[in-house]
């Protein structure tokens, strides 16, 4: 879900979704298709976008598809949700946040969720002030990392 | 509960001199995925209770999972029915079913399949007759997820956080399971579990208390004891845990069941077997720090060993 998109060779087809910016991180991936003359499409999505719009354009996609997303951090989370309720498994995509990262923190005891823009090794949890030590142990449903009981 | 059985009949984990982990599941002689033990009545209370008052905590499903959810209150019927004759009783005609729980003095009137004819959730429902914690684990894109559960009795997890997730992010905490590609392989050995041949493991752990509701969530309350682990009430203080867990394929959804049955053991009890104290003891004294750090252990390993060298040289069995 970060880091660079990666070129995955012999697919049908190759579909490109981000905004400006994302399109731009993945123009050298774009080129690459280009020159290689594979089939290709993209996908700009703008202010207005819905999801349900990349949604459809997602299902209107045939087999042997490989997709690449490229959005703000934030954004990126959703997006993977609508590609994946659309049929496009782990191995059929890449998704690569940019910009700032919010970490969100799931507390253990309230299960209230605390979103996190500097990388914190210890935070309060808001909901019901339990401090909580903030963990890599993500989960993709909840988008968001554990938060342990800090002090016995 | 604390175990009240006969120690003979308690399932003790242990093989050998050292542990380490391990896929040790073995094909299960008896295929039943429940059990009930001496302490039912007292333990489907605490049950209840903890279903009613924390349901977030104790129960999480996602929508798509109430074909397995039906499969479970199937096998686990017909479980509970053929081995407890006595105890439970179900009568069919064709969907219309009558379940009987002749210890709790129950009777359950419902359509089979359809939802609305259950006062909640078929694997609520069938959860609130068993004292193990039952987990759907659902297959799909070559692997599993935590699709739907009840949980009352978490050796120190939370449901609630561990829903949807995949077999691999689930068991990420664990050091060492990774590394050594043990997630991969029991992940790989779960997809391939079929319908009719289940397979069961123990796990263990310990801990300072005798609660069977040591939830992530309670964890700072619980928790605590811990600190006041010495060498002087570690027998009567510290238990050892050993969940008995069984899986089991459900053929329809293709989705694996789970069964966790909680058992608790004072050192007391334990150490009054001198075969299980001198090899409990051998186990302890070699387990390397990054088990004793995980399975909670850590801050009071030296009260349990100093009280374990007291027993073994003390040679008195009680």
């Amino acid at each position: 879900m970060s880091g660079e998109a990666v070129f995955v060779s012999g697919k049908r087809k190759y579909v490109f979704c981000g905004d400006q910016q994302g399109i731009k991180i993945l123009s050298s991936l774009i080129e690459r298709v280009k020159e290689e003359e594979l089939l290709l499409e993209i996908f700009l999505i703008e202010g207005g976008t819905e999801w349900s719009q990349l949604s459809k354009f997602l299902k209107d996609q045939k087999m042997g598809t490989y997709l690449y997303v490229v959005l703000p951090n934030e954004y990126i989370q959703k997006a993977e949700e609508v590609a994946e309720a659309t049929g496009f498994s782990d191995e059929e995509a890449q998704y690569i946040g940019y910009g700032e990262k919010v970490t969100r923190v799931y507390c253990c005891r309230c299960h209230g969720i605390k979103e996190m823009k500097n990388a914190e090794e210890e935070t309060l949890c808001e909901h019901c002030g339990l401090e909580l030590s903030v963990s890599d142990h993500y989960s993709v449903y909840h988008n968001a990392v554990l938060g342990y009981v800090a002090k016995l | 509960m604390k175990w009240t059985d006969n120690l003979e009949n308690f399932p003790y984990p242990f093989k050998g001199s050292t542990y380490r982990y391990s896929n040790n599941s073995i094909p299960m002689k008896l295929p039943l995925s429940v059990e009930v033990t001496l302490d039912y009545k007292e333990e489907m209370k605490l049950k209840r209770n903890l279903l009613t008052h924390h349901p977030e905590r104790c129960y999480q499903s996602l929508p798509h999972t109430f074909t397995g959810q039906w499969e479970i209150v199937e096998l686990v019927m017909e479980h509970l029915v053929a081995q407890y004759p006595e105890k439970f009783s179900l009568e069919t005609n064709e969907s219309q079913w009558i379940f009987h729980n002749k210890i709790l003095g129950e009777k359950h009137e419902f359509t089979f399949g359809v939802e609305k004819s259950l006062p909640c959730e078929p694997l609520a429902f069938i959860s609130r007759h068993v004292q193990e914690d039952l987990i759907l684990m659902m297959q799909r894109d070559g692997d599993l997820y935590l699709d739907a559960g009840q949980l009352c009795f978490p050796a120190n997890w939370s449901l609630a956080f561990n829903l949807g997730m995949k077999f691999k992010s689930i068991h990420h905490p664990i050091p060492g399971f990774k590394e050594e590609g043990l997630d991969d392989r029991i992940l790989q050995f779960l997809m391939r579990i079929e319908a009719g041949n289940p397979w069961e493991r123990k796990n263990w752990s310990l801990m300072a208390g005798d609660r069977l509701d040591t939830s992530l969530e309670t964890f700072d309350q619980w928790g605590l004891l811990r600190k006041q682990v010495t060498k002087e009430n570690a027998g009567e203080l510290v238990h050892i845990r050993v969940e008995v867990q069984k899986l089991f394929r459900l053929p329809r959804s293709n989705a694996i069941l789970f069964t966790i049955h909680t058992h608790l053991l004072s050192l007391e009890k334990l150490a009054s077997n001198p075969e299980w104290l001198k090899q409990f003891y051998e186990i302890l004294s070699e387990l390397p720090p990054h088990i004793t750090e995980y399975k909670g252990i850590a801050l009071y390993k030296e009260g349990v060993l100093d009280y374990l060298e007291a027993r073994l040289g003390s040679g008195k069995v009680l």
